[in-house]
């Protein structure tokens, strides 16, 4: 043999050697990760618990590749039954947390409506707390009288001859607002004023616009038509003198009516 | 006579060595598409990459079957099966998982809700 072709030789030799001893290993591996990946599973009650055909199928892949290991010439077969094995060791362990998960998602979705009802039942007493604290508010603001409860909004409202309601109404009209929504069966009369200045028929027209104008926010604020009704009074029924300007913005003026609680009106004046 | 003899023996054997050969998967196969289609019904894509691998030994899988190469289409089409099958658990792991933080989220809210009111 000459020197090349005994190098040749060599390096054919060793080529094999390599191959040879780099498929071994390789099974050797996967059978190993096989065994581990089976070894966690087995362990794992939950595991035996709601995967137990998968722990089972790993387990017998695994003896499978085990046994084949010891024949030469399977390195192929050995690989496939440790990655099979591989598999169903993975799959049990993916099963075990998807049933751990929906056994918990069960728990704490009867946490959410045991929440769900508390929440509802504290809404609902503030609620009442609310009404009471409302009811009281008007009652302080409002003033029984021989039509009923009446609730007067401040001669600030309006302008002089103006109908449209200044900005300083809307706190007073929410609570309204809300005390209607909070009694359904009570309705109101919105009752409009003005002072003496103008002609009779310029203060009947002037003060059912503002009626009208304090009738419309409750409407818009989600209060039924059906329980209100807006009127005008003109210069009728002054609270107090029309001499001074003082005395005349007071009398510009809207009262709110209220029914009882069974809806019943007192009648118009 | 005798040679006639030997040759059914010989055609027997022959015929014999055919059945222990490997026989064409085809339950197998059906059993690997049906697992492919089920892990694609639950929305496993490219995302998984045991969703990737069985794709492609299924197309190997049914390129060995066109081959007769049966052994190989076996191999394959097992391994694609529980690839397949390890991507459809992965998926409804992670819904699961998914849908735990948001149970988790509504009871923190309900909590903080609850502790607002009182």
């Amino acid at each position: 043999m000459n020197p090349i072709a005994y190098r040749l030789f060599a390096a054919a030799v060793a080529t094999v050697l390599l191959t040879g001893c780099a498929t071994e290993p390789d099974a050797e591996q996967s059978l190993e990760a096989a065994r581990d990946s089976f070894q966690k599973v087995k362990e794992d009650t939950d595991a035996l618990r709601y995967a137990p055909r998968d722990v089972i199928r790993a387990g017998d892949s695994l003896s499978r590749a085990d046994r084949l290991s010891t024949y030469w010439g399977s390195d192929a077969d050995v690989q496939h039954y440790a990655y099979l094995s591989q598999r169903y060791s993975a799959i049990a362990a993916e099963h075990t947390k998807l049933s751990v998960n929906q056994e918990r998602q069960a728990k704490l979705q009867m946490d959410v409506e045991r929440l769900q009802l508390n929440l509802r039942e504290a809404k609902l007493l503030s609620v009442q707390q609310q009404g009471k604290w409302l009811e009281e508010q008007i009652n302080l603001a409002a003033t029984e009288t021989n039509r009923g409860l009446v609730l007067t909004l401040g001669d600030v409202l309006f302008d002089a001859s103006d109908a449209e309601l200044k900005p300083a109404a809307n706190r007073t009209l929410l609570k309204l607002v809300q005390f209607l929504q909070l009694n359904p069966r009570r309705v109101v009369r919105v009752e409009g004023y003005t002072d003496n200045r103008g002609s009779r028929e310029e203060n009947l027209e002037l003060s059912k616009a503002r009626a009208q104008a304090v009738a419309d926010t409750l409407i818009d604020l989600g209060i039924d038509q059906s329980r209100i009704q807006a009127v005008g009074y003109g210069a009728d029924f002054p609270v107090t003198e029309n001499a001074s300007s003082r005395g005349r913005a007071q009398n510009r003026r809207v009262e709110i009516v209220f029914s009882d609680d069974q809806g019943k009106l007192g009648s118009d004046r | 006579m005798i040679h006639r003899r030997t040759l059914a023996i010989a055609v027997a054997l022959v015929a014999l060595a055919g059945c222990t050969k490997d026989p064409a998967p085809i339950e197998q196969m059906r059993l690997t598409e049906q697992a492919v289609a089920q892990a694609k019904a639950v929305g496993a894509d490219e995302q998984i990459p045991e969703m990737v691998l069985a794709e492609q030994k299924l197309a190997r899988a049914q390129k060995n079957m066109n081959e007769q190469d049966y052994k190989r289409a076996r191999m394959f089409a097992e391994q694609a099966e529980l690839d397949a099958r390890l991507a459809e658990g992965r998926v409804l792991t992670s819904k699961s998982e998914k849908q735990l933080a948001d149970l988790n989220a509504r009871i923190k809210r309900l909590h903080k809700q609850l502790g607002a009111m009182q």
